[in-house]
């Protein structure tokens, strides 16, 4: 009793928490002033970038009208005469997507290999390596496409390149990555065996980077088959080709076939390449 | 039983960081005996133990390992002399994702060609030999699940089984009872001195529990700050060198 009587006594008590709760309520409002001003940033930003591109409610309107009268007058009904024109070129679009990802997948070992800083041989190659991948990448396949039909011509070939070379500066990176994060004391451990450099990347860091690796490469297939439907606008071969010739002649019936055998080709990509991935991890 | 196996002469490490982790080690391991070495954390325990096969290089001094220099060896050699080196580790290393058998004929890689070991075509001689190792180790009925689903002290004699598939005529075990409860630390001990008895093996043991030490080695190194401050049997360490070993500054 006395000792509870001491401690409302006690001053400092009195003194100290008033003094705590007035410094949270200053420091809620430098939080609050923060906030404010990002808000005020934010909704500036939004208020420039709308003005900058015409947006208007009206413009949507009037536009969805126009859509829906292009879709029901000149593309429905789809054309099925023009099946069998389209499905040789989606085939070229699914050919050019797996080799385009067998091209970067084997190139990206290397240079993944190479640019993990766990897994290279001396530190000038990871950088060296880490810069071309990222050059790479740097370019978007479709620029990378309308370089190579300059050099080899209209057709597959240029497009296949572009997928391959484009991908190598994406998987390049999430290989690189994915190396630099596996355990390195299971590395030690294979070493400390006296096993050789092939034999600990076989033994030590496969395993760790298995996973990474068939996922990585799986989802790359995923987006090489978009990006194949689009290489095609610019004359680099498969399906986007045979549109592309459609729409041009106004045939837009036609094209609407074109449009949903693409539709239907990456979902039985991407359905294709879950079940694999099931299967292998 | 005085045939010198390992001799390490003023062997000193500096860390890119300026840290001194080994000072002047100059120690003489005799054949078939078990040393302990005990210290604190950060004393320089496991630094020494991965200067002897090169996990990481030691900055001056000399290691002499069955009458080779260790230091200078490079490529092929290196890997001769790792091979008759077996590793344990604290946090066991395991390649969690490789069956238990796998994890254990990594321990006849340095004995095979470069590409036949990378890709994993065991001979069967090797193989049978490994499964062999596991049931000494009593692992029989773990052999072809994945190491990470084992316990821990499972995994640790897996570890043990690992290093012993190299024949090795050295064994280092790096705190290899740290991450263990006490009953699995009792088992994983005896398992590495049965081990090392039945092989006549010599073995280099860090840890930091002073009991555990006693009761197992031989021989007890006390490293402290990168120093050798105590050599002797377990009798002669007395409560006083490790109150100055673990506590004193």
């Amino acid at each position: 009793m006395s000792s509870l009587a001491k401690q409302i006594d006690t001053p400092v008590e009195e003194n100290k928490v008033p003094d705590m709760y007035k410094d949270l309520q200053r420091r809620k409002k430098v939080i609050l002033k923060n906030r404010l001003v990002l808000w005020a940033i934010i909704a500036a930003l939004v208020t420039w970038a709308w003005t900058g591109t015409n947006f208007s409610i009206a413009f949507i309107y009037t536009g969805t009208a126009n859509m829906a009268a292009f879709i029901f007058t000149d593309l429905l009904p789809p054309d099925f005469s023009a099946f069998g024109r389209y499905l040789q070129p989606a085939l070229q679009t699914v050919y050019m997507s797996l080799v385009g990802m067998v091209i970067s997948v084997i190139f990206s070992i290397f240079f993944g290999f190479m640019a993990a800083k766990n897994t290279s041989f001396h530190p000038a190659i990871a950088f060296t390596s880490r810069a071309i991948i990222a050059f790479l990448r740097a370019i978007p396949a479709l620029i990378w496409g309308i370089t190579l039909v300059v050099a080899f011509g209209l057709g597959p070939l240029a497009g296949t390149l572009a997928l391959g070379l484009s991908g190598i500066g994406i998987l390049g990176k999430a290989f690189a990555d994915v190396l630099e994060e596996i355990d390195q004391g299971q590395v030690d451990a294979v070493k400390a065996t006296g096993a050789s450099w092939f034999q600990t990347m076989g033994q030590g860091v496969w395993p760790q980077f298995k996973t990474g690796f068939v996922a990585w490469s799986l989802y790359k297939m995923d987006l090489n088959i978009r990006e194949a439907a689009v290489l095609g606008l610019i004359g680099a071969g498969g399906i986007g080709y045979t549109l592309q010739g459609n729409i041009n002649l106004f045939q837009y019936q036609q094209a609407s076939v074109g449009i949903l055998m693409i539709f239907a080709l990456i979902l039985i990509v991407e359905y294709t390449t879950a079940k694999i991935r099931e299967r292998l991890l | 039983m005085s045939e010198v196996v390992l001799e390490t002469k003023d062997l000193s490490m500096v860390f890119p960081d300026g840290t001194q982790a080994l000072k002047n080690v100059t120690l003489t391991i005799k054949k078939g005996e078990l040393v302990s070495i005990i210290g604190p954390s950060g004393a320089g325990k496991s630094t020494f133990m991965r200067s002897l096969n090169m996990l990481n290089k030691p900055t001056d001094g000399q290691i002499v390992f069955e009458g080779e220099n260790v230091l200078k060896a490079r490529g092929k050699q290196l890997r001769q002399i790792r091979r008759r080196i077996g590793m344990v580790f604290q946090h066991f290393n395991l390649i969690k994702r490789s069956p238990t058998y796998q994890n254990v004929l990594h321990g006849r890689l340095g004995y095979m060609p470069s590409l036949k070991g990378g890709l994993g075509r065991f001979s069967e001689e090797d193989t049978r030999q490994a499964l062999e190792i596991l049931r000494r180790v009593g692992l029989e009925d773990q052999a072809f699940k994945r190491a990470d689903e084992l316990s821990g002290g499972q995994q640790q004699r897996v570890g043990i089984a690992r290093a012993i598939a190299q024949t090795p005529s050295l064994l280092l075990a790096d705190e290899p009872i740290a991450s263990l409860d006490p009953s699995s630390s009792e088992n994983v001990m005896t398992y590495l001195k049965n081990v090392c008895q039945e092989d006549g093996l010599t073995s280099i043991v860090n840890l930091h529990q002073v009991d555990f030490a006693k009761k197992f080695a031989h021989r007890i190194i006390g490293i402290k700050a990168g120093e050798v401050v105590f050599d002797g049997s377990p009798k002669e360490l007395t409560e006083g060198i490790t109150n100055h070993l673990y506590y004193s500054k």
